[in-house]
């Protein structure tokens, strides 16, 4: 059985829609900005793959307001309903099941303070009232069920929670149930915000974000990088049996053809520096696809423009193929954008494919030595590949590696 | 082609206590006491820092699971629950950041964010419950954190099951963990009216070691997940076990709170039942705990056992295992 692509939804820091996110990446540009939605001024680093804010009102429906709240809810029912939309899907795709990553709890911090008492250090619990907007934070799941109530459907929901590493494991996991017989269609993908105060501010905490504070702070593989930039938003895909797309007239974008994970089983705070259990989760996804390593053409990297990923990606991929392959990564320009991260990144990749275009890797202009690669600079790389690898790795030690091939 | 997959061992941290032995007779007759589990230091205490209380008791558990084999090639899929960092970092943050009794953006960039651990952002990540194990341990197979309201852990044991069946892995651990009496989580669960409906949280971990099964095993023969979204939850059972099995000796039954675990009752019927209820409400690790028992139980008993979750979001999901030859 072949497992088909025929749908795709993203938002992004190029705003709502798979034609930004190409247009963006095809022109070379950065969505990188100041961000918008709250005062970041006081926070270290104030820019981010932000959706621009004048995409706020996104949606044709209306969903809770407290559910608004949360970002990425808004970002996964405007990519689902994109990529239901784009797949032609109707009454019987309803039984479809749905595969969703998504990042942590949104935390509201108005929320929380009517029951702080500052002097004793506590929150009152029995003092908050039990019905919204009292929220504190969202569930982890909250899209994926609004999702699910927005396309009717049917089938089973399954919410993936590997942190940077989630939607490519979720599509991933949409494959394997269409290749297994165990679901006919898959609404599958990635959604993710952590551009609010928490979110952000746990980020800094934790020393990931670039120091600079510009616009450029990302610089995937270069030997200035020093850090990441944050991002958010949302990328799903219907995948399918090939066979039941081209008989209910559905246009294949992609075939799924391979997939792989492993762990780091290393430390929390940085990857395995020799990259080997990247290289593993890379060649199982290979293998897995029938494919010599040299058919791969392009790889979307995980990229963080972190001075421990980085080179430690590079080094996996190196073990991997014997040959140089073009590598670029897009969160110089969109951002790191988290559980939601392999899915646009995958949506990237589809360029390749749509316009014969491998994206660039924006504020990349000089290799460093310690990523031996074949980076492709900012500027978009005209080239016809058969068949594309994406990377993402998550915070813990999670890789998993995930291959698409042109639909014939 | 798929091999069978067996059942190789267990392990649970639950309000019983660590043992898996006997957690059949005990759900059945009500043999054992509540209560949280006793700590028990891990080898790397700087861990945890880090850890959230569900990452710590999935730590213990995996540590439990390896001696005997290491586990550095093993597969590793685990239904986890909401978040439960720190509240004494989070406090401090909040303090720090008021201004006349006012939230101050200013002040939380600044000294909100000195105030916390610089790490808190793991104790919240939900995968971090998986991987502080997977680290400590060195486990480097295939793997997921699924969130779960119940169906997730089944579709995360489901997971395990095929990565084994495909040879994707040789040993997978799988199974759930949660810590539901986070206030955070408490406070939520009470909010939306679970408390009051008889939802008793409880801290508890289940893993089961999966491999290609080998004469007598009990084997795990299906898996499915089922939406309760637009029909009755008696036929959405329904449609989960008939795409496990249409015969089975007993039923353990994994409910989210008496309204859950009448439901299931209901479905039993006539058929024997053990429930996890005894053991609180352990949420994501709920249906784990479920299949432990289910597998306890066929150690001494030959037959089959149908394994049935129901979450609060209505999804339920089922487990067929069986004992007999692979």
């Amino acid at each position: 059985m072949t497992v088909a692509i025929t749908g795709l939804g993203v938002v992004s820091a190029f705003g709502i829609g798979t034609e930004a996110l190409w247009s963006g990446l095809a022109a070379g540009a950065s969505g990188i900005r100041r961000i918008a939605s709250f005062d970041a001024r006081s926070f270290p680093t104030t820019v981010a793959g932000e959706v621009p804010v004048e995409c706020a009102p996104i949606l044709d429906r209306d969903i809770e307001p407290s559910a608004a709240r949360d970002r990425k809810v808004g970002f996964g029912l405007a990519a689902a309903a994109e990529a239901w939309r784009s797949a032609g899907c109707g009454d019987g795709e309803r039984r479809a099941s749905l595969v969703v990553a998504l990042g942590l709890e949104q935390a509201f911090l108005e929320d929380l303070l009517p029951i702080f008492d500052a002097d004793r250090r506590s929150i009152a619990w029995e003092s908050a009232p039990r019905t919204p907007p009292v929220l504190y934070r969202s569930p982890v799941d909250l899209c994926a069920r609004e999702i699910h109530a927005m396309l009717d459907l049917r089938g089973p929901t399954i919410v993936n929670a590997s942190a940077c590493a989630a939607s490519t494991l979720a599509i991933s996991h949409a494959a394997s149930l269409i290749e297994r017989g165990a679901a006919e269609v898959v609404v599958c993908g990635g959604a993710d915000s952590m551009v609010n105060p928490l979110g952000l501010g746990g980020m800094c905490r934790l020393g990931a974000p670039s120091p600079r504070d510009e616009l450029d702070a990302c610089r995937p593989f270069d030997r200035q990088r020093d850090g990441l930039v944050i991002g958010e938003g949302a990328a799903m895909f219907v995948v399918e049996d090939l066979a039941r797309a081209v008989a209910r007239g559905a246009r294949p974008l992609a075939t799924i053809l391979g997939w792989g994970s492993t762990q780091d089983g290393y430390r929390a705070t940085a990857p395995r520096p020799d990259g080997s259990a990247a290289r593993i989760a890379m060649q199982r996804a290979i293998a897995r696809s029938g494919l010599p390593a040299s058919a791969i053409g392009y790889i979307n990297a995980h990229g963080t423009g972190t001075p421990l990923n980085d080179p430690a990606e590079c080094l996996a991929i190196r073990g991997a193929f014997e040959t140089r392959v073009a590598v670029s990564s897009i969160k110089g320009a969109v951002g790191h954008a988290m559980a939601a991260a392999g899915a646009i990144e995958l949506a990237a990749s589809l360029l390749a494919f749509e316009r014969d275009l491998l994206p660039g890797t924006a504020n990349h202009t000089q290799l460093d030595p310690e990523c031996d690669v074949d980076v492709i600079g900012p500027t978009p790389r005209p080239a016809r590949v058969d068949a594309v690898l994406s990377n993402s790795f998550g915070f813990g030690g999670q890789n998993a590696s995930i291959v698409i091939g042109r639909p014939a | 082609m798929k091999r069978a997959v067996a059942i190789s061992r267990t392990a649970a941290v639950s309000a019983f206590g660590a043992a898996t032995h006997g957690l059949a007779d005990a759900l059945a007759h009500g043999t054992a006491l509540a209560g949280l589990p006793d700590d028990v230091p891990l080898a790397q205490p700087r861990a945890l820092k880090m850890m959230s209380r569900a990452a710590y008791l999935a730590a213990r558990c995996l540590a439990s699971l390896r001696s005997g084999r290491p586990l550095e090639a093993a597969g590793y899929y685990l239904g986890v629950g909401a978040s439960g960092g720190s509240l004494d970092d989070f406090m401090a943050l909040l303090a720090e950041s008021l201004v006349d009794g006012k939230l101050s953006l200013a002040q939380f960039g600044t000294r909100g964010l000195a105030a916390c651990h610089p790490l808190l952002a793991f104790q919240l990540m939900n995968n971090f419950t998986l991987c502080h194990g997977a680290i400590l341990e060195h486990v480097s197979g295939p793997n997921s954190a699924l969130f779960s309201r119940g169906a997730g852990t089944v579709a995360a044991i489901a997971e395990a099951v095929h990565a084994v069946e495909t040879g994707e892995c040789e040993i997978a651990i799988t199974g759930g963990a949660d810590a539901p009496t986070h206030p955070a989580t408490l406070a939520e669960l009470a909010r939306d009216g679970f408390v009051d409906r008889g939802l008793c949280a409880a801290d508890a971990v289940g893993l089961l070691e999966l491999e290609p099964a080998v004469g007598n095993a009990i084997v795990i023969e299906g898996c499915a997940t089922a939406s309760g979204r637009g029909r009755t939850v008696a036929a959405a059972i329904t449609d989960a076990v008939s795409r496990v099995t249409r015969d089975f000796d007993v039923i353990v039954i994994a409910p989210w709170g008496p309204p859950a675990e009448d439901a299931l009752r209901s479905f039993a019927g006539a058929t024997p039942i053990i429930s996890t209820r005894l053991l609180g409400d352990s949420l994501a690790a709920t249906p784990a705990l479920a299949l432990i028992a289910a597998h306890d139980l066929l150690v001494h008993t030959p037959g089959r056992a149908l394994v049935l979750s129901l979450g609060v979001d209505g999804d339920p999901a089922a487990i067929s295992v069986a004992r007999g030859p692979a």
